[in-house]
């Protein structure tokens, strides 16, 4: 089984320790039975010794009583001691059991995450987060589950089965046979059960993944959930998701309690076939009494591991669903990924980007995002990006540090092919603030230093001072320390673009990328921010700015407009203004001219 | 309230108290006839099943001696009979406690994610997302065993104890007070790790929490990661919390491990007491009264264990319940207040009255500011970055509850109207342009959930979002992600703006709605706008000054308040802070 050699695989490190536990429950559970014959020994010789008459054995127990004390007292003690050790055997054999399974789980966990942050952007796409964050709490609990418990409760079953089905074959093979004629029975029910409830269990873990993104959905869209006053409506797609994992557990449950009957039955029915065959036997003089006894006081070392069986194909069809969920994640290969024959890392990069002749499809789109463009930058210089909203933008840039590889064309940084670079030696000498900004809960200072966390303070402050937020972030109850939340939330705006701006200039990246990064800041900043871009940097990086705003994009060097995925013009603010039917003269048009005009009203209205 | 981040444990501060008991029987109480049902079942299955060692003895002693071939059969199919009731009996009691006990979490799931709805923003924004989710949802699966089958366990295993008592004590209460020395040694055993305990799971769900809150942000800033190469400094933050969680899990399930077999202990060493308290000490003891001692011992302990047993499952339960109930008694600060009035339909009249507002106590972010708003007015909020422009826009929604000073909506002051009525009344577009995943119409139709396809293009439409819509290949049935990359950010914005439009409000809340859309869309933009916002009352924030030029009003908030006021022409003619603003862009 795949699942299970995956769990091997992953136990390494910890096998010995897996293994010592193993023998320590076998020694734990084989010694069990000392303690009952230490007993019958005591009784044998100090309470009920065997005489013809209970006068005779009286006598005889009285006499021993006084001769051999020193018998009774070494049995008492070996009975403690035995308990000693098998309580201290018991204890460490689970105690290297959880250590065994909890560095499992660490390892796979970190080792899933470890995966999972290094996946394509497409992967986040189909993968919804409540449902990657149900593999990596209860899914993982759930093998866990299996490594710590269910292989020890397998292991101590399965060596009180063997140890009293040797005992009884030695004893009587006949007898032994009629005890274990319904072994094959209980095997071919839970068999039966295993295929039913399976599905069932893959059912459960579905719903529980539903539970947790429906979850997660409100809590991150809880804005928006309060804006439209939909809380009853959430409510109400909740209870759904809650309805039918309540109804998969019960499901689940019910189909074991379905099968329940027959393997209980069976393993109950053991004490009647003991009582039927064992009686007749001793009748015709097969068994003796004391044999009949001493099965039927070990009649429990076979019916106990009989009931197990039901619980453990339950363990496993859970353990199988939510494995092959964990297993899919541990295996989830990204396909952009360094190449063998990748450049090593360069110190230094300039930051002449070309692309040529490149085009790119989203995988679920069906028409072309990007079609056949050529752009040449040279180091230092400054493009501006407009264009209308869905015209490829976002996705030009997106193919510079690699988050997808250009479907025709190539794309190239310092004169060499992108996907030649190193991943990491690329993406760190690309500074972005990204449109949709995303922060974490951590104090500003983390915020900003998010790329270096030695990153001196002096630092810090000289790029949120070169973003303009130094001000407010100063004024905050903290100063620097004040914690912001997830997505910056508490923070406008204008306040959240422009941490991230602090953010990209604290990478000190050869290419800065600004998209759209001072949409929501006014203007005035604005203008503050780009003079310390210009001149207060201390060098001059490639800058490719993503700009809806003439004032963000007229002093590039260059201005491309994009329209449906095509360069539709290009050239400086002077030339692009030359071409009185271009996007972007109207847009000028729009926006100044329009201002012009009504200045020039309220002028006159003066 | 303080902020939380991932390593910082939200300790409880509380001891344990049995209120979290009590709240707990609330919930069980709703079940109460089925599980005392259950209850008594259980008891017939116990009787029924003490009449096997019955028929057992009856059978060494009588008929297996005698030879009693008949007799013999007749003894096995009783004993058969017996042992199908007997597992009918407990499948009826399983399947019944099965469903109370998924019935029970689905109903504290149920509350707690209703109480989750009436929270402020200030809860989420100040606790990583991903440790509010295993509330909801982890945790709150860990107490179902305990709360259904746990329960009647307990009192069958202490029942199962108290007979076994009155057996001992009949049979010899000087035997039986021997075995009782084992009580307080047990009693002291289970109390002296009972605090250890519960300590120590409650640091495991502590620890847990905050590797979920890392792990969520780290799944939903993947991208940033990436982009900062930050991937091997996370792994470090990962590794270590996942560390604490397993050190902390090891401490707590030492104490867990440490309890059987001192249990074991305790039990095997009264068992020799027995024996040697039977033989030396005490006199006249028959020989069969000492193995009949040592029987009823064992069987005295094994409830005992399971009662151990059950008390460590109660341990972890009560961990997570103390979380589950923090949760519920999570103060909701803006509520409907009692005798709270539906709001009637609006005409979207707006009036501050002195309204001063701070977030925290430190800043006050708005102080004593009045205005009044005439239905249909449309109005643009300009001004510095945060300055307050979208606190302004805030708590007209009544997002916050104000310090001072009250908001009137028609007259009415919207503290006294219900949530509800309110909110349903306006269209919030919000800065941030969050979409659930889902088809882009479920998106639209999000604003009003009744709303015909017909309606969801027309208001695509006015925001000029149809074209690229239709432009994908399903259409209005494309699945987008909440963080997916198949919409830009513009996109998004235009799907957010059809479904604040869609639900056709009264009073319109633009803040930002436009910020990342191309001035080319805009301005088509605009002209739809113009339609939708005649005879709507509307508040717009926005930086560009073409989109806030044709307002009827236009405000410019600084210095805790509004500043200026008046038509774009008025404020020019000022030459204050608009006029400031208005010549430095278009300079």
């Amino acid at each position: 089984m795949f699942q299970l050699k995956w769990i091997w695989k992953n136990l390494e490190g910890n096998r010995g320790i897996y293994l010592i536990a193993v023998i320590c429950t076998i020694i734990a559970q084989s010694i069990t039975i000392i303690s009952p014959m230490i007993f019958s020994r005591i009784i044998d010789i100090f309470v009920d010794p065997e005489a013809p008459t209970a006068a005779e054995s009286a006598v005889l127990a009285a006499a021993a009583l006084s001769e051999q004390r020193q018998l009774l007292y070494t049995l008492c003690i070996s009975v403690l001691v035995i308990q000693l050790i098998r309580s201290l055997t018991f204890f460490s054999a689970n105690m290297m059991y959880e250590k065994a399974s909890q560095s499992m789980l660490y390892k796979i966990r970190t080792a899933i995450f470890f995966n999972i942050q290094r996946q394509d952007m497409a992967y986040y796409d189909v993968n919804r987060t409540g449902d990657l964050m149900t593999r990596l709490t209860g899914d993982l609990q759930t093998v866990r589950h299996v490594v710590a418990w269910v292989g020890k409760t397998l292991i101590e079953n399965i060596v009180l089965f063997t140890a009293s089905t040797v005992y009884f074959i030695i004893l009587d093979p006949l007898m032994a046979l009629a005890l274990l004629i319904l072994t094959p029975v209980i095997l071919i029910i839970s068999n039966v059960f295993r295929k039913r409830v399976g599905p069932m269990y893959v059912k459960l873990r579905e719903t529980f993944s539903g539970l947790n993104i429906r979850s997660q959905e409100n809590i991150a869209g809880n804005r928006v959930v309060k804006a439209f006053a939909r809380e009853e409506y959430e409510k109400e797609r909740f209870d759904v998701a809650n309805k039918e994992y309540a109804d998969a557990n019960k499901k689940a449950a019910l189909v074991w309690l379905h099968f329940f009957p027959y393997i209980e039955s069976a393993a109950s029915g053991l004490s009647v076939v003991h009582l039927l065959v064992g009686g007749l036997f001793v009748m015709i003089g097969r068994l003796t009494f004391g044999e009949y006894i001493a099965y039927s006081s070990l009649i429990w070392t076979l019916a106990n591991p009989m009931r197990f069986i039901g619980n453990l194909v339950n363990d496993l069809q859970r353990f199988m669903a939510s494995a092959n969920k964990v297993i899919e994640a541990y295996y989830a290969r990204p396909m952009i990924v360094d190449r063998q024959d990748a450049k090593t890392d360069s110190a230094y990069i300039s930051g002449e980007i070309d692309f040529r002749n490149v085009s790119f499809k989203y995988s679920k789109s069906n028409r072309y995002a990007l079609e056949n463009i050529n752009l040449h930058i040279k180091p230092g210089m400054t493009v501006a990006i407009m264009g209308e909203t869905g015209s490829g933008k976002t996705t030009l840039i997106n193919l510079i540090a690699r988050f997808y590889d250009p479907t025709e064309g190539e794309v190239t940084v310092d004169g060499i092919n992108v996907r030649f670079h190193k991943l990491r030696g690329l993406r760190k000498k690309i500074g972005t603030a990204m449109q949709d900004v995303i922060l974490w809960s951590d104090t500003v200072e983390g915020n900003v230093a998010f790329s270096d966390v030695n990153m001196p303070e002096e630092d810090v402050y000289l790029y949120a001072r070169l973003s303009d937020a130094d001000g407010f972030v100063r004024k905050l109850p903290e100063g620097y320390e004040t914690i912001i939340g997830e997505r910056g939330v508490g923070l406008s705006g204008g306040q959240k673009q422009r941490i991230s701006l602090a953010r990209a200039l604290a990478v000190k990246p050869s290419i800065l990328i600004l998209d759209d990064t001072t949409s929501a800041v006014d203007l005035e900043t604005e203008a503050i921010i780009q003079d310390n871009l210009n001149n207060h940097l201390g060098y001059k990086p490639t800058k490719l700015i993503i700009a809806q705003r003439i004032s963000s994009a007229k002093d590039a060097d260059i201005i491309i407009i994009l329209s449906h995925g095509k360069i539709t013009e290009r050239g400086t603010h002077e030339e692009l203004l030359e071409n009185p039917d271009g996007y972007y003269r109207q847009i000028f048009e729009l926006q100044h001219g329009m201002v012009a005009e009504k200045s020039l009203t309220a002028e006159a209205g003066e | 309230m303080a902020r939380n981040k991932f390593d910082i444990d939200e300790t409880l501060d509380t001891p344990f108290d049995l209120k979290h008991l009590k709240r707990a029987f609330v919930y069980m109480n709703r079940y109460r006839k089925k599980m005392i049902a259950s209850l008594v079942i259980s008891g017939v299955a116990v009787v029924v099943g003490l009449m096997g060692p019955f028929i057992a003895k009856y059978a060494i002693d009588t008929v297996i001696p005698a030879k009693n071939y008949g007799m013999l059969f007749i003894l096995a199919a009783l004993l058969m009979g017996i042992i199908v009731v007997n597992v009918k009996l407990s499948q009826i009691r399983s399947r019944t406690m099965t469903i109370i006990g998924q019935d029970i979490i689905y109903d504290i799931r149920n509350d707690v994610f209703a109480h989750f709805q009436r929270l402020t923003f200030e809860y989420y924004d100040s606790r990583p997302h991903g440790k509010i989710l295993v509330r909801v949802v982890n945790y709150i699966n860990d107490v179902a065993d305990f709360m259904s089958n746990g329960i009647i366990n307990f009192v069958l295993e202490t029942l199962n104890i108290v007979f076994i008592l009155i057996f001992m004590f009949i049979m010899d209460w000087r035997m039986a007070l021997v075995i009782m020395i084992g009580v307080p040694i047990l009693a002291v055993v289970i109390l002296s790790i009972k605090n250890n305990q519960r300590r120590g799971w409650q640091q495991v769900s502590n620890k847990n929490s905050n590797l979920n809150g890392y792990l969520h942000e780290g799944l939903e800033g993947a991208r940033v990661t990436q982009m900062f190469v930050r991937e091997e400094e996370n792994d470090k933050i990962f590794a270590g919390l996942s560390e604490a969680s397993r050190k902390t899990w090891m401490k707590a399930v030492f104490w867990n491990n440490i309890l059987w077999p001192s249990i074991d202990i305790v039990a095997a060493g009264i068992r020799v007491l027995i024996y040697l308290a039977g033989l030396l000490i005490i006199p006249g003891v028959s020989f069969g009264t000492i193995i009949g001692m040592a029987e009823y011992a064992a069987r005295f302990w094994q409830p005992l264990m399971n009662i151990a047993n059950l008390y460590n499952n109660f341990i972890n339960t009560i961990a997570y319940l103390e979380r589950i109930f923090e949760l519920l008694d999570e103060p909701v600060n803006v509520k409907d207040v009692e005798g709270a009035t539906e709001l009637p339909a609006i005409t979207g009249a707006v009036e501050f009255k002195n309204v001063t507002f701070s977030y925290d106590e430190s800043s006050v972010i708005l102080e004593n500011l009045s205005f009044k708003i005439n239905p249909g007015e449309s109005i643009a909020l300009v001004g510095p970055t945060g300055a307050g422009k979208s606190t302004i826009v805030n708590l007209i929604s009544r997002f916050y509850n104000l310090n001072e000073g009250s908001v009137l909506i028609d007259g009415n002051d919207i503290a006294n109207v219900t949530l509800a009525s309110l909110r349903s009344q306006m269209g919030i577009m919000l800065q941030d342009s969050f979409v659930f995943s889902g088809t882009v119409e479920e998106n639209i139709r999000y604003g009003k959930l009744d709303a015909t396809p017909e309606e969801i293009r027309a208001a695509a439409r006015i925001v000029c979002a149809d074209e690229f819509i239709e432009n994908f290949k399903d259409g209005y049935e494309t699945v987008i992600t909440e963080r997916g990359t198949a919409l830009s950010q513009g996109q998004r914005q235009l799907i957010t703006f059809a479904r604040t439009l869609v639900s056709d409000p009264k009073i319109l809340i633009l803040d930002e709605a436009t910020s990342s859309i191309d001035a080319k869309t805009e301005k088509l933009l605009q002209q739809g706008l113009l339609q939708v916002l005649k005879g709507r009352t509307s508040f717009i924030i926005a930086h560009r000054l073409s989109t806030i030029q044709n307002c009827d009003k236009i405000m410019y908030v600084s210095n805790k308040g509004i500043t200026e006021c008046g038509t774009h022409e008025e404020l020019l003619a000022k030459r204050g802070d608009y006029y400031k603003l208005y010549n430095a862009r278009s300079a």
